[in-house]
């Protein structure tokens, strides 16, 4: 019995040994397009294995198109007026004379939706992540478990991470909108942690892809506690890393600009948990706002000396 | 900046813009325009912020592109004419393609989508090397080749030019957009007015030098790039402060002020060359620019205390203001009795 199952599953990986040396180089990409085929044929356990090609999923239907065409526009009009009204859509005088702002808070499911929760099942690792609505819909409850086994691919060799990040702004036409935060200069949360540390991520969609794993990251320490913390962040703290790794060469996030004539501007916002403990955590954030601490005057808090000086 | 490079940089700026003013032929006005462009790329990524480096390929990128085209449309003439003369541009495609290839250089709409961008990414004086010294030589090219460039397409662009200078901003607050976007609308009256009388488009040319170079040192001395910070400059330099106004009243073209004097001249003389409705249109698209510098004047100087603000107070700067200024700011108020003397050269 045993050996039946051993010599259908070699039997069944030959068969995908074969498949794979008569498809790859050239017809491979051609039949299921995925990026991943042109380099491997190795699908990660978490991701999903491709069902329907790309070209199967576009409708073209004329009455959707229609409807999309006047949402969009609705949008555009919207835009042109707010345009007239300030910056942001907020008048002139509110906006010049803005000392905090909330930029999201939980009250319902539609404010859920426009975050976006990930952990490392994507790479094949076992932690789970969970977003919903707190007790009176009051905060919204990030939670899970998160577990350092290392997938077992042969190439990965830290694992257990759970995340969650908000989804661009997108505006008519589907371009993409950036936040202004020039008037501020912290971040400041409304949580209730586990006394677990987190890392507030922000990415500030860069002009050169080359920059597309850039972010800007600082930590949130929680206390465990009943009561609400809040938790402010100055700008000036974050430093910059790039795919995980702190960057030598560090300069300090700048706010500015939210037009869409500027593609470098703050894109989105997110946590991370990763500090290598398994167990179950659980974030609660009421809001997350923006402050202008006129006590906080600091513009770098890292050292922007040259690292490898030219003699 | 290393004084080796400095050096370098800027003479290659006086060289470059030298050769293209001077120059007869063709091939040397390119190569004047490419020497400023390649120039100015170290003193735009200075500082090596990826905005600034952002901002330096970008407006490499597009200068490049449209000398290529000037190039080319030069080619096309000599092709079929087998000149290089640069005011004897004959062949209709090469002038289409030359109006084309300098409204890419000035940044008129809508070739004008690099020039906000590239202005917020560099320093203020680069800033201002970027909206004058690098706009003369492409100025100079339309002057010598006024009579070849294609009108109604120059038309169409200057009038967009003035329009969505006017209307995208509205909703700046960062400075250098804001003086971005005027640079713009002033581009979209100078050019025109070009085909008819391209004395006029050299003399709105300098006061718009004038003008903003005024007000870019202003900015500088007090350190200021965002209208947030504006609004507190009063405590740091009072007197910089109401000049600042003026200037800025000045640049918008109101009547006691120099600034007037170029718009005044181009809607009389596009009046006489019967087209009243351009003159119309470009007069009423100057309001939406006259808006933001109205609202920058109000938010520097006319709200004074006890308005709250939002912004930390700088006690102290430590950057001496450049003399230059007290001069640029007597003539950008002062000079419009003078007018008498500018107009019979007209």
């Amino acid at each position: 019995m045993a050996l039946t199952t051993v010599l259908l599953k070699s039997v069944s990986l030959r068969g995908r040994c074969f498949r794979h040396d008569f498809l790859h180089p050239l017809i491979g990409p051609l039949l299921n397009d995925s990026m991943s085929k042109l380099y491997s044929s190795y699908r990660r356990p978490g991701s999903q294995p491709e069902k329907k090609p790309a070209w199967k999923s576009v409708d073209l239907s004329f009455k959707k198109s229609f409807d999309v065409l006047k949402t969009q526009l609705s949008l555009l009009k919207k835009e042109s007026k707010e345009h007239l009204i300030g910056p942001g859509g907020q008048p002139w005088d509110e906006f010049l004379l803005e000392q905090t702002k909330v930029v999201w808070e939980f009250r319902s499911q539609e404010d859920l939706n426009k975050w976006v929760i990930s952990s490392d099942a994507e790479i094949g690792g076992k932690s789970e992540v969970y977003l919903k609505l707190g007790r009176n819909d009051q905060a919204a409850l990030l939670y899970g478990t998160l577990n350092t086994e290392v997938p077992r691919d042969g190439e990965t060799k830290y694992s257990g991470y759970c995340g969650m990040r908000a989804k661009p702004l997108v505006g008519s036409f589907a371009r993409r909108k950036y936040y202004d935060w020039s008037n501020f200069n912290s971040l400041y949360l409304r949580v209730r942690g586990d006394g677990r540390p987190w890392m507030v991520n922000i990415y500030t969609d860069p002009y050169f892809s080359h920059q597309k794993d850039d972010l800007y990251n600082y930590f949130m320490f929680t206390r465990g506690g009943p009561y609400w913390e809040e938790i402010k962040i100055p700008f000036s703290k974050f430093f910059l890393s790039s795919r995980g790794r702190v960057q030598d060469n560090q300069h300090p996030l700048w706010l500015d600009k939210a037009s869409f004539l500027w593609a470098s501007a703050i894109c989105t916002l997110g946590f991370t948990i990763g500090d290598k403990v398994d167990g179950p955590f659980q974030l609660e954030i009421d809001f997350i706002g923006l402050l202008n601490d006129r006590a906080h005057t600091e513009e770098f808090a890292y050292e922007l000396y040259e690292m490898n000086p030219k003699v | 900046m290393n004084p080796h490079a400095k050096l370098i940089t800027t003479a290659s700026l006086i060289l470059g813009t030298t050769i293209t003013i001077t120059s007869n032929h063709w091939a040397m006005a390119w190569t004047g325009l490419e020497i400023n462009t390649i120039a100015i790329i170290p003193m735009i990524s200075k500082s090596h912020h990826p905005r600034a480096i952002e901002a330096t390929i970008k407006y490499f990128l597009v200068q490049a592109a449209a000398s290529a085209s000037i190039l080319f449309s030069s080619l096309i003439n000599a092709w079929s004419t087998g000149q290089w003369d640069i005011t004897q541009l004959t062949n209709p495609t090469s002038c289409l393609l030359l109006t084309a290839a300098i409204a890419m250089k000035l940044g008129l709409v809508p070739f004008h989508f690099w020039f906000p961008e590239v202005l917020q990414g560099s320093s203020l004086t680069t800033a201002l090397l970027l909206s004058t010294a690098m706009k003369f030589p492409p100025i100079t090219i339309l002057l010598l080749t006024s009579n070849s460039l294609n009108p109604p397409l120059l038309t169409l662009m200057a009038v967009a030019s003035a329009a969505l200078g006017g209307w995208t901003g509205l909703n700046q607050t960062q400075l250098r957009k804001i003086l971005a976007f005027s640079s713009i609308s002033h581009l979209g009256w100078m050019t025109v007015i070009i085909i008819y009388a391209p004395k006029l488009t050299l003399l709105t040319f300098l006061l718009y030098t004038l003008l903003t170079s005024a007000i870019f040192l202003s900015l500088n001395t007090s350190h200021t790039t965002k209208l947030s910070t504006l609004m507190t400059s009063w405590t740091k330099t009072p007197m910089l402060n109401a000049t600042l106004m003026l200037i800025l009243l000045s640049l918008a073209g109101l009547p006691p002020f120099i600034g007037f004097l170029p718009k005044w001249l181009i809607i009389q003389e596009l009046t006489k060359q019967e087209m009243t409705s351009t003159a119309l249109t470009l007069a009423l698209l100057s309001l939406l620019s006259l808006f933001f510098y109205l609202r920058l004047a109000y938010s520097s100087s006319i709200t004074l205390p006890p308005n709250s603000t939002n912004q930390t107070k700088h006690w102290y700067t430590n950057k001496n203001a450049n003399p230059l200024i007290a001069i640029l700011t007597s003539l950008s108020i002062l000079l419009l009795p003078l007018s008498p003397l500018i107009l019979p050269t007209i």
